[in-house]
């Protein structure tokens, strides 16, 4: 993952990616508000209303910060040195983790205003139950998170948002010095505020999926340099095993890689050596490596067909319609991801939706936002633009 | 009355020598050589090298002036071998040398050889098998070649020889060496260090006595310091050449390297002395915890009292200040040789080359054994044999003119030390820096130190002799020698890990003397056909043209730097796939684009709809 001292790449897309979405989510809301009571009828209720998702997205915000710092305080008690000995298999796994993530994540940026839809979707549902407060049988708590939902709703996504960024960027950057994430951390937070902001102003809507085009191809650039490398420092680590130490010992020359895997090497830019300096930024951006194996090239090719397969289904079945084989499978699969994600975080909401036969479609189409945001190389998004067609 | 009492000594000693030359004898020995089993550190048993189902080895001892006769049969079954008389000039015999693919065909299982020279030479030798990795299994022992004549013979009233060795519990090709697993070039570890082939032994000495030591490295690898505890000794023997008497307290005997040295006892017989070997570790890379490097054997003056083990008061074997040879006399007043006729300039690399192992080299050029023996290529190649071409590239030859003065300039660009020994020559020892001693190692971290001709410490008058020399790390020695023994011998690196490495070179001296003064038996063409070696032809077995070498042995290619074909073209297709990626998630990226303008029509329509039934 090129150790560079400074920046961590993969820490800022994760960053930026969860801020994105936490940013949509506020924007939607606040829209929502403006349209609906912004007219100048109640002001106070208006403010309130505003207020209270502020309230949320601070709460959340420092309930995640503190959750997550505990997370990353134990993931670093357990300590990097736990994994020194087998150095090269653990940055191979989190290169390979780090990989998938950025390849999904990039997916769902492209079809970044489909967050837009989805919650829209989510707030009506919210909103419904208050035209219809007296029909099913509920609770004081109930009626509770009903009035507040508004402050319940930007809370409960920053708070999820946040942690799911804890724990990707605790999991991803095991591997990395700690002095590389604060900025990482705060230039991903940045622009993801700023894209997040632009959304809302509903800017330039093409100039603005140019803009998430770009940056997603850089983000697949990150990633199957990743991938690569995960392949290379497994087999880095077979090559370390067959010469009884660590051939990082003999720098970058001879006997440092393996002659018979080897593709290219160049006894310089090693970005593995002395911090890398540019070739370490070079690295971590576009997987370059001064000694390229069979196995990495092999994998960075691989890598790339496999998103060309993805995209090419995905253009596929959003023009033509669903895929033959794939789709019932892929179905199943979010089907009971959903389950299982309602059952872990949304039980609050989902059990009223599921009560009425009226809110079936709801259901099927929440299902088929969480394809788009998180199978998105497997492809599956039809769904969603059938039920909402 | 004093002259005339000389006058008969000399008259004495000539009718001696005279008597002793017609007394010359035959010695001969019948070697069966067969695989034995042998434990001598206590620790492993393992199949060793035997002779005559005998291991330790038999020691050869002969008279200056006999003939040596040993017939050797290899009853190996599974190994090619042969005998070489380390030290031995072996003056119009050089095909008694021994080494294989340089003076001889290797003896193939089931094969017998006979080696059957003249020895005119006086001291301390040894002989060792020279045909792949053969001698560290066990194949070396001692050679001793008593003299009548020696000018300490009475100095001393008994003698001992001792040899020392690395011991490898493993059989050696089973150890993997030169490998890409290996990319450093790091030399197995031997497993233990043997004192006359065992451990803990005593040497029964009588109080007041002078004492003899031969004292002889027989290793394949690991140099020993050797000290006696509260006693000194004089040297005056180094590698067969006699030298002034010199006291010394600690030697460094790399392999290979010998030193005859006269030892007198205390008067008291009150305690035992411990004789120390400490291996030199700076030559291993890894230093195992179960490898003992200091070893105890005893000067035994009472059978019954305690034999204590040495203290060491050095943390490093380096610590110990060896004598240093150079600074030997030779006992015939030998005098420093006029300007060389040739030089002979060389520096010593180790390299990764194409297949991922370490190489030795010497300038460019890393040993590969020819498809001839260079001297059966030298006996059939005419008038061409005064052209080094036929020898082929990678056997690195070097035709040097008869009776020319031969420089060698040998310059360690690697950081470890190699004792070099030259075939069928001692050499005049002239420059070496670092010198033994505290400052040895000075080079070793630095950048390596090349000899200038134009500043160098001063050449000693009466340089000392030698057949095994050692090569201080990332420094160098200057060496020089008459080319009065026509033949053809091999100039290397006597760790026997580095020969394999390729670190050596063939010197071709006087080749048209070779073929006048020689005749190779029929026995040595009979092995040849044993082993299916070539006898015939130059080093690429071309025996039409000899200056065609096409097929011969070549070392292995260089190691590529930088991009070669399959990196472009990997580079290449990374390039493109990457691309071809990004115009696919542009594609799809764009499609949003349509689908949101789409959307957003459609919105507005039914905005619109909705507007007009409103009204």
């Amino acid at each position: 993952m090129g150790n560079n001292p400074v920046f961590a790449v993969t820490v800022f897309f994760i960053c930026f990616r969860e801020c994105l979405e936490t940013t949509v989510v506020v924007s939607v809301l606040l829209a929502f508000l403006k349209q609906t009571l912004g007219g100048g009828e109640d002001q106070k209720m208006y403010k309130r209303l505003v207020k209270q998702v502020w309230l949320g997205c601070g709460l959340g915000l420092f309930a995640c910060l503190a959750v997550g710092g505990g997370m990353i305080g134990a993931f670093y008690s357990l300590g990097t040195d736990t994994f020194s000995s087998t150095e090269d298999i653990w940055e191979g796994v989190l290169g390979i983790i780090a990989s998938l993530i950025i390849t999904i994540m990039g997916a769902a940026l492209l079809r970044v205003s489909k967050l837009q839809d989805k919650w829209r979707v989510k707030l009506a549902k919210a909103l419904e139950h208050e035209h219809n407060p007296n029909e099913t049988r509920k609770g004081r708590f109930k009626r509770w998170m009903e009035k507040y939902v508004m402050f319940m709703l930007p809370f409960i996504t920053v708070l999820r948002e946040g942690l799911e960024a804890v724990v990707y960027i605790g999991g991803v950057g095991l591997g990395l010095p700690a002095s590389s994430f604060p900025l990482a951390v705060f230039c991903g937070l940045l622009a993801g505020v700023a894209v997040g902001y632009i959304i809302y102003r509903g800017g330039r809507e093409t100039s603005m999926q140019i803009f998430l085009i770009i940056s997603t191809c850089f983000l697949y650039l990150v990633a199957g340099g990743l991938f690569s490398r995960a392949v290379w420092y497994f087999q880095n680590n077979a090559w370390n095993h067959v010469i009884g130490g660590d051939a990082s010992e003999t720098g970058s020359g001879p006997g440092s890689y393996d002659i018979s895997q080897s593709i290219w090497h160049v006894n310089c830019c090693n970005p593995e050596v002395g911090g890398g300096g540019g070739w370490g930024i070079f690295n971590a951006l576009l997987g370059w490596t001064n000694s390229a194996t069979i196995g990495s090239v092999l994998a960075y090719n691989f890598y790339w067909i496999c998103v060309m397969i993805g995209y090419g289904l995905m253009l596929w079945r959003e023009r033509k319609g669903p895929l033959p084989y794939l789709d019932p499978v892929v179905h199943k699969v979010v089907n009971a991801k959903g389950r299982a994600k309602a059952f872990v975080f949304r039980t609050p909401w989902d059990q009223p939706t599921t009560a009425g036969p009226a809110h079936a479609s709801g259901a099927v189409m929440e299902y088929g936002v969480l394809q788009t945001e998180k199978g998105a190389v497997a492809g599956p998004s039809t769904a969603i633009w059938q039920s909402s067609v | 009355m004093v002259t005339s009492a000389a006058g008969l000594l000399v008259r004495l000693v000539a009718a001696l020598c005279f008597f002793q030359y017609v007394q010359a004898k035959t010695v001969t020995y019948d070697f069966n050589v067969t695989w034995v089993t042998a434990n001598p550190d206590g620790l492993y048993d393992r199949k060793v090298v035997g002779i005559n189902g005998q291991w330790p080895l038999p020691v050869i001892e002969v008279d200056k002036g006999d003939q040596l006769v040993v017939n050797m049969h290899n009853g190996l079954g599974d190994k090619r071998a042969s005998i070489h008389f380390h030290g031995m000039f072996q003056n119009g015999t050089n095909e008694m040398d021994g080494p294989s693919m340089v003076t001889q065909c290797p003896v193939s299982p089931g094969s017998s050889i006979t080696y059957n020279f003249t020895v005119n030479q006086n001291g301390t030798y040894w002989y060792h098998c020279h045909t792949d990795y053969c001698y560290p299994d066990g194949y070396r022992q001692a050679l001793i070649v008593h003299d009548k004549d020696a000018y300490f013979n009475d100095m001393y009233d008994e003698e001992y020889a001792i040899t020392m060795s690395d011991w490898y519990h493993e059989m050696i090709e089973d150890i993997t060496f030169i490998d890409k697993s290996n990319p450093t070039g790091a030399e197995p570890i031997p497993n233990a260090f043997l004192f006359n082939d065992t451990l803990n032994s005593s040497l029964s000495v009588e109080p007041g006595k002078t004492y003899l030591l031969r004292l002889i490295n027989v290793g394949a690898f690991v140099a020993q310091y050797f000290y006696i505890e509260d006693h000194t000794f004089k040297i005056v023997e180094i590698d067969g050449v006699y030298t002034d008497a010199t006291e010394a307290s600690i030697l460094y005997i790399s392999v290979a390297q010998r030193y005859s040295v006269l030892v007198t006892m205390k008067n008291s017989t009150e305690k035992n002395y411990p004789i120390v070997t400490v291996a030199d570790s700076q030559l291993l890379d890894t230093i195992p915890s179960d490898l003992r490097l200091n070893h105890t054997n005893w000067l035994e003056y009472n059978k019954t009292a305690a034999h204590p083990q040495a203290t060491i008061t050095v943390a490093d074997a380096s610590d110990l200040i060896p004598f240093d040879d150079m600074s030997l006399v030779p006992h015939d007043r030998m005098e420093l040789l006029p300007e060389a006729d040739l030089v002979i300039d060389l520096t010593v690399y180790m390299e990764n080359l194409d297949n991922g192992a370490d190489y030795a080299l010497l300038n460019n050029i890393s040993y590969t054994r020819p498809k001839v023996p260079t001297l059966f290529t030298v006996m059939s190649a005419g008038e061409l044999a005064t052209n080094s071409e036929v020898y082929g590239d990678y056997t690195h030859p070097m035709v040097l003119g008869h009776n020319q003065v031969v420089e060698i300039i040998l310059n360690n660009g690697d950081g470890g030390s190699h004792p070099f020994h030259l075939h069928g020559h001692n050499f005049q020892l002239i420059n070496r820096a670092p010198a033994y001693g505290e400052h040895f190692y000075d080079y070793a971290d630095g950048d390596p130190v090349a000899y200038d001709p134009s500043n160098h410490t001063a050449f000693p008058k009466y340089p000392a002799r030698r057949d095994t020399f050692v090569l201080p790390p990332q420094g160098y020695f200057v060496i020089r020698f008459v080319a009065d023994n026509p033949g053809v011998w091999f100039f290397h690196c006597h760790i026997d890990w580095h020969l394999q490495q390729g670190l050596g070179m063939t010197l071709i001296e006087a080749p048209l003397q070779i073929q006048e003064r020689l005749t190779i038996p029929q026995n040595h063409y009979d092995v040849c056909e044993a082993s299916g070696v070539q006898s015939k032809g130059n080093a690429a077995g071309n025996t039409v043209d000899y200056l065609d070498l096409s097929g011969q042995n070549k070392q292995v290619a260089w190691l590529p730097a930088g991009f070669t074909a399959k990196g472009i073209v990997a580079m290449v297709f990374s390039c493109v796939s990457a691309f071809l990626g990004m115009a696919f998630i542009s594609v799809y990226g764009a499609s949003g684009i349509k689908m949101a303008n789409k959307k957003r029509k459609t919105e507005k329509a039914a905005a619109e709809g909705s507007a007009s039934t409103d009204s």
